[in-house]
């Protein structure tokens, strides 16, 4: 794994403009940043990244099996009681998942270390599917990049696979909320893929969902929704007025509401509880559990439901070495070992490798001036070359 | 029957139907087509029909300004939160012909468009023309319409997003 400068191509705006990619800069700041890339070899993506994925997530499926049938767990992760039963009802009735990302820190020789896992509203998905594939080709045609590299995505195709799989019959409804051009380019690409699959789809906005007087959510022109893809967290919509009616509604929720428990920072806790000394995890422990002791001077705290990388705290040698504000850590922390990211010339690296319906699709590379990946991480492509 | 139907698909137009339009019972009655009986049943079940099937608005502006002027009502829903449901006023019915002895198809009510006050447009925003008494009307406008007595709110998810991405 390396991370080498590279010449950008000078038209890559006019062509994410020709894509639709319009958030490729925040606040005229880059945001897809590729004046640089990341060089792995394909034992590395493989055994370090892609084998790991794939049997976290069958880790991960052993803590949901766990938590739907213990009201301690449920509680410790903040899920109100009324919901707990509709939680495992989505369990239990097998609801399948599209997607999700888990968050590594990886150098290229330690075992890649989890994180955190982005189970339930992922974004950043776009770019890793689409608009890095198209950098790594005109890339290799310019020569900016050696010859006969490739890359670990097959998101686009796997997308395309899953979406048919899901058990939509009639409309898939798509909604996020209205205020972030970011969250609306990924729903315009789940869009895009659900009709290439075939399915009949119509994009909405949260904020737009209404309730007919039998409890139904109905779009703006009171269509009753039957199916619903929400880049919206699960956590937002219990708390939020219309939550009572989520579980006599009928709709089918992609993703479905189990994933609320792998969203949950808890999640880094129950995984070391139920599999402490695996390679891939790092000790974690809820905040007021005694045993957090154990992780002495050097922690990352982390509130369960935190977004973005805001209220967290870095502890280093007893010090506060970082902390970001924000509006989350009401309902709990955990506190997990330090494994700093990556760094190059003060670039830190979060590895972040994607599951399509379960299995490992490709993988993106943020990159963050702070120690904490933030919102104001850049996207830096990545090619594999032996 | 056999030409005048090919004949009727080559001219590529939504096939049409008979059906009875009309702005009253009385207008039924005086019309001679139709039994006093039929006029005031299939009026009876098109009023049935209208509070349920309206277009349904949150503000008597909004119903208004699509409708026109005093030309809304309150329905008899409410929202979530308390407030008042507006919808447009039933202004005639449509019904079967009754030629050939069918009874055709069920009564709907009809309504007149602020833009358009002339024609008569069914709830589901079908224009069946203005004429009265029997004429045709396109078979897709004949359809049972859709309920939308549905939206008793709208608005209770976004509260959490605002200023924040929701993604990750």
């Amino acid at each position: 794994m390396q991370r080498i400068p590279v010449a950008e191509r000078a038209d890559w705006r006019e062509t994410a403009r020709e894509h639709g990619f319009d958030f490729h800069s925040i606040d005229n700041d880059p945001y897809w940043d590729e004046s640089a890339y990341y060089r792995f070899s394909l034992r590395q993506i493989e055994e370090d990244l892609e084998g790991p994925t794939e049997e976290l997530e069958n880790l991960c499926f052993a803590v949901v099996e766990r938590a739907v049938a213990d009201q301690e767990i449920l509680s410790r992760l903040g899920i109100p009681a009324s919901y707990w039963e509709y939680v495992a009802q989505s369990w239990h009735n097998k609801e399948r998942n599209l997607y999700g990302r888990l968050d590594f820190s990886y150098d290229g020789t330690a075992p890649a270390k989890l994180l955190e896992y982005n189970a339930d509203t992922p974004t950043t998905l776009y770019e890793s599917s689409i608009f890095q594939w198209v950098w790594l080709e005109q890339a290799m045609e310019r020569g900016l990049v050696p010859a006969g590299a490739d890359q670990f995505n097959s998101l686009h195709e796997r997308l395309l696979e899953a979406l048919p799989q899901l058990g939509v019959s009639g409309a898939l409804h798509i909604a996020c909320a209205s205020d972030s051009v970011e969250d609306r380019g990924t729903i315009e690409y789940i869009e895009d893929c659900a009709r290439q699959a075939g399915l009949n789809t119509h994009l909405l906005y949260m904020e737009d969902i209404g309730v007919d007087q039998d409890g139904r959510f109905i779009d703006l022109d009171d269509r009753i929704i039957t199916n619903l893809f929400k880049l919206y967290p699960w956590e937002w919509i219990l708390q939020e007025e219309y939550g009572q009616h989520v579980p006599a509604s009928g709709v089918h929720f992609i993703e479905p509401a189990w994933k609320m428990i792998l969203s949950n920072k808890g999640l880094m806790a129950l995984l070391w509880e139920m599999f402490e000394g695996h390679p891939n995890l790092l000790p974690c422990y809820f905040e007021d559990d005694p045993r957090a002791s154990a992780l002495g001077d050097d922690y990352v705290r982390k509130p369960l439901l935190s977004r973005e990388g805001s209220n967290i705290r870095v502890v280093q040698d007893g010090q506060v070495s970082f902390e970001n504000d924000g509006p989350y850590g009401a309902e709990g922390h955990v506190c997990q070992a330090l494994h700093p990211l990556s760094q190059v010339d003060g670039n830190h690296a979060m590895v972040g490798c994607w599951l399509v319906a379960s299995q490992p699709a490709g993988m993106c590379i943020r990159e963050d001036r702070s120690l904490v990946t933030t919102d104001d991480a850049r996207f830096i492509p990545h090619i594999i070359l032996d | 029957m056999m030409s005048a139907s090919a004949i009727a698909l080559s001219a590529c137009e939504e096939p049409q139907v008979d059906a009875a339009l009309f702005d009253s019972i009385q207008q039924c009655i005086d019309n001679k087509d139709f039994s006093a009986e039929i006029c005031e049943s299939n009026f009876v079940a098109a009023r049935e029909q209208h509070a349920q099937v309206a277009p349904k608005y949150r503000s008597q502006a909004d119903c208004e300004a699509d409708f026109g002027g005093e030309q809304c009502e309150t329905a008899p829903y409410r929202t979530e939160s308390g407030g008042s449901v507006f919808m447009p006023l039933m202004m005639g019915y449509m019904m079967g012909s009754m030629l050939g002895g069918r009874g055709g198809m069920a009564a709907q009510p009809l309504y007149r468009s602020a833009d358009d006050p002339k024609s008569f447009r069914t709830a589901d925003n079908k224009n069946v023309g203005g004429r009265t008494g029997v004429t045709k009307v396109a078979r897709s406008a004949t359809a049972r319409p859709s309920a939308k007595a549905s939206t008793v709110s709208r608005g209770g998810f976004g509260a959490r997003a605002r200023g924040f991405s929701a993604g990750g």
